[in-house]
């Protein structure tokens, strides 16, 4: 105990000597959440705009443009002719342009079917998608509104019109995202990959200096020559002042961003526990490797992208290639944000999500074995 | 400029950074996309109508590409478990006399569940499911209006009296991989130039080889220019890994941009040096300033309104995205390379690349000098 009790004051004296590491270790973490945070503060996008040419000019055209304007989704921007509308896009101002052919409304009243044209700008998908959901929807709207009045006009009552114009009704539910805006979607796990991005980077870095500045010998020696004391000493500060940034961001960012934990804590805690533990052991193995501490903070800054990206978070982990699914299992980062989403998003619990919890178990096992294997040959190096 | 070519090579910071990470994570951001689409996504089916209307439905659902039932549920509770388990990310309910209903004129509901903790999927799955369910409903106002004996042209029309005609340009399918491998590759590229090139000048106080640097010249701003170029030579030769070995390699090439994605990519890559050289320049603490570089090219890419638009983030965040040269960068690709236009629309983004090109650069020679004038006069005494 006096072994690991000594490491752990050693490595409080590191990091409080060490700016970079404090910087990446204390700061970042907090500064971190905030600042990406904050992007999503607002949840969603509002007011995408989107030209409009309406050629038609008539009461049926404007109601038209009213119901498109009237989302909160949309912003209508007049344009006189498709090329004005087409240059607007072409400068950014627009997302697209929406088209009112002449006669629309002579067509609705002589029962013809009339046209009217949405091009979008799909270089970016969310403000294309978002204007392609909304427009559709404004124009079945007014499709069955049209509907309803032709019923009525065959002298059917309200309720009978209303059954005509829509006899299967759909009752859209998104669950766990009701407004089912990026903002809600994307906190909860952006806030776990700052702590382990973080956590990963610091540790490893920490480790690295070890190496450079060869103490792997006197931290040996320290720990009474015992790997797992050393590891255990080394991980124990970090497990307790990231645990402390999990609360803080289930608590205080949590409520800042307005994100719901609909699960319990004490299984978020659980889970936060293993996961932490395991970012730190994999932490200190990736630094093993490296010799630098400098190089090891330029190396490990393009690792950032690449996890999250394999996590099947914002892809889904069935649309990922065979190979990357396998390279997804090996980060503890994947089954963790299973969970942890399972947990925070739809208040499942740890039972809920077995399979993932014991792949995480499995992970840490794996990755301690992997780790004390490599400091026995580091010391017996040194 | 070859002595900095010969420093590139030899030194890992730079060499690993500049030319072994780049291609290994531009090739990994093209294979993650490699399926291109979120597609056979599993879904379950609760069927208390058991008719033949809804088991059509199941099946024209199932036939779409985004969606693949993989269970069949009997409650709510049921379907909120396998969401929580994370083994379904939509479900559709089919109530009880559905069929009946729709011939005795009652109205009835069909519900879709998506799971919008997975954004991706669940808009993937409404995109398939609404659309056979609108047509569904549509189908049955068809067949009342023809029975009531209107003519199946006037019948046509009442069920789809607005026909709205949709052309979506620059990546019609939605495909992942034309949308974000080129987005996240060129971010890549900015951090890979920032991180290297924080090290260009300080590196050389470090490794005591500010001597041989000052034997060939003492004027700071000979120095910069002559590491600049070195590194702009090796910035092209990104440049041509990306144009013609990544792109190609996923079919993402468009040589008739190829220009003026150059001339774009020119800019953003001397921003990326001069920003690296001016705080290599300020700071000798190496760490330090790896830290810094580290904290300001991580977030460009979210800052950038790839995948969130500006306009939507509060305005703070704004005025931060204003301050890294990705965010023009992005800007002025999306209209090169995606949208295909001439380069004259890219102007705005290319004069604020310029501006940060035309501030960092003067701010690097002036700091060095004074540092070189420190040292030689450190020297003589």
């Amino acid at each position: 105990m006096k072994e690991i009790f000594d490491i752990l004051k050693r490595e409080l004296r590191n990091i409080s000597k060490d700016s970079s590491l404090f910087l990446i270790l204390l700061i970042a973490p907090v500064l971190y959440a905030f600042m990406y945070g904050s992007i999503y503060l607002n949840k969603g996008e509002e007011k995408v705009k989107l030209a409009l040419i309406d050629e038609d000019g008539t009461v049926v055209s404007r109601l038209l443009t009213e119901q498109l304007n009237s989302t909160p989704m949309i912003e209508i921007i007049p344009s006189s002719n498709i090329s004005e509308a087409q240059e607007k896009m072409y400068q950014g101002e627009v997302e697209g342009y929406f088209y009112i052919q002449k006669d629309l409304e002579k067509y609705i009243l002589s029962q013809k079917q009339a046209n009217v044209n949405l091009v979008l700008n799909a270089s970016r998908f969310l403000p294309s998608s978002d204007l392609l959901s909304t427009v559709t929807k404004v124009c079945l709207t007014v499709g069955a509104g049209v509907r309803k009045t032709y019923f009525n006009k065959q002298g059917m009552n309200e309720d009978e019109s209303m059954k005509m114009t829509n006899p299967i009704n759909m009752d859209y539910r998104p669950l766990y995202n009701s407004s089912m805006t990026y903002g809600a979607f994307l906190l909860p796990g952006l806030l776990a990959i700052i702590l382990q991005q973080t956590l990963l980077i610091g540790v490893a870095a920490g480790f690295t200096s070890e190496r450079e500045e060869k103490k792997l010998r006197d931290l040996y020696e320290v720990s009474g020559f015992s790997i797992s004391k050393m590891i255990f000493g080394k991980g124990i500060l970090y497990f307790f002042v990231f645990m402390i940034f999990g609360l803080f961001f289930a608590v205080v960012n949590f409520s800042v961003f307005g994100v719901t934990i609909r699960g319990s804590f004490p299984d978020l805690t659980f889970i936060t526990a293993i996961f932490i533990a395991s970012v730190i052991i994999l932490g200190m193995l990736i630094g093993s490797f490296f010799k630098s501490k400098l190089f090891a903070f330029q190396v490990l800054v393009f690792s950032s992208y690449p996890i999250f990206l394999v996590t099947g978070y914002s892809m889904p982990y069935q649309s990922l290639p065979r190979g990357i699914q396998v390279f997804s299992d090996l980060l503890p980062t994947s089954p963790f944000l299973k969970v942890y989403i399972s947990i925070v998003q739809t208040g499942g619990t740890v039972l809920d999500n077995m399979g993932s919890v014991v792949h995480l178990l499995i992970l840490l096992v794996a990755l301690l074995l992997f780790l004390m294997l490599r400091i026995k040959y580091l010391v017996s190096k040194a | 400029m070859v002595r900095e070519w010969k420093r590139i090579f030899s030194i890992p910071n730079f060499y690993v950074v500049l030319l072994v990470i780049p291609p290994i994570i531009f090739l990994f951001y093209g294979f993650i996309y490699q399926k291109q689409f979120a597609r056979e996504l599993p879904m379950a089916v609760w069927d208390e109508d058991r008719s033949s209307v809804s088991r059509t439905l199941t099946d024209m659902m199932e036939q779409n590409e985004n969606i693949h039932f993989t269970n069949v549920v009997f409650s709510n509770a049921e379907i909120e478990k396998l969401m929580k388990e994370g083994k379904i990310f939509g479900a559709v309910h089919f109530p009880k006399n559905m069929e009946s209903d729709a011939k005795k004129n009652h109205q009835s509901n069909i519900t879709l569940y998506t799971n919008g903790a997975y954004l991706v999927p669940a808009k993937m799955i409404y995109k398939g499911a609404a659309e056979i369910i609108i047509k569904a409903g549509l189908a049955v106002v068809l067949q009342k209006a023809e029975k009531q004996g209107m003519p199946a042209d006037k019948a046509n029309t009442l069920v789809q009296p607005i026909k709205l005609n949709t052309t979506v340009l620059y990546n019609p399918e939605f495909n992942y991989q034309m949308y974000l491998t080129p987005g996240l590759v060129t971010v890549g590229l900015q951090m890979a130039l920032i991180v290297a090139s924080v090290l260009i000048l300080n590196l050389e106080f470090k490794k005591n080889t500010i001597g041989s640097l000052l034997r060939i010249s003492t004027s700071s701003s000979q120095i910069v220019i002559g590491k600049m170029l070195a590194h702009l030579c090796i910035t092209w030769l990104l440049f041509i890994l990306i144009s013609f070995v990544v792109f190609p390699v996923f079919d993402l090439g468009k040589p008739q941009t190829d220009f003026s994605f150059f001339v774009l990519y020119t800019l953003l890559a001397l921003a990326c040096i001069g920003i690296g050289m001016m705080l290599s320049a300020i700071s000798d603490n190496l760490l330090f300033v790896v830290d810094v570089a580290l904290f300001f090219t991580s977030p460009a890419f979210v800052f950038s309104g790839f995948t969130f638009p500006r306009w939507a983030m509060p305005w703070y965040d704004q005025v931060y995205a204003d301050i890294m040269p990705y965010t023009h960068f992005l800007d002025g690709f999306i209209k090169l390379y995606f949208m295909e236009l001439p380069i004259g629309y890219a102007f705005p983004e290319m004069i604020r690349l310029c501006v940060f090109i035309g501030i960092t650069f003067p701010v690097a020679v002036v700091v060095f000098q004074k540092k070189i004038n420190q040292y030689l006069k450190n020297i003589q005494h």
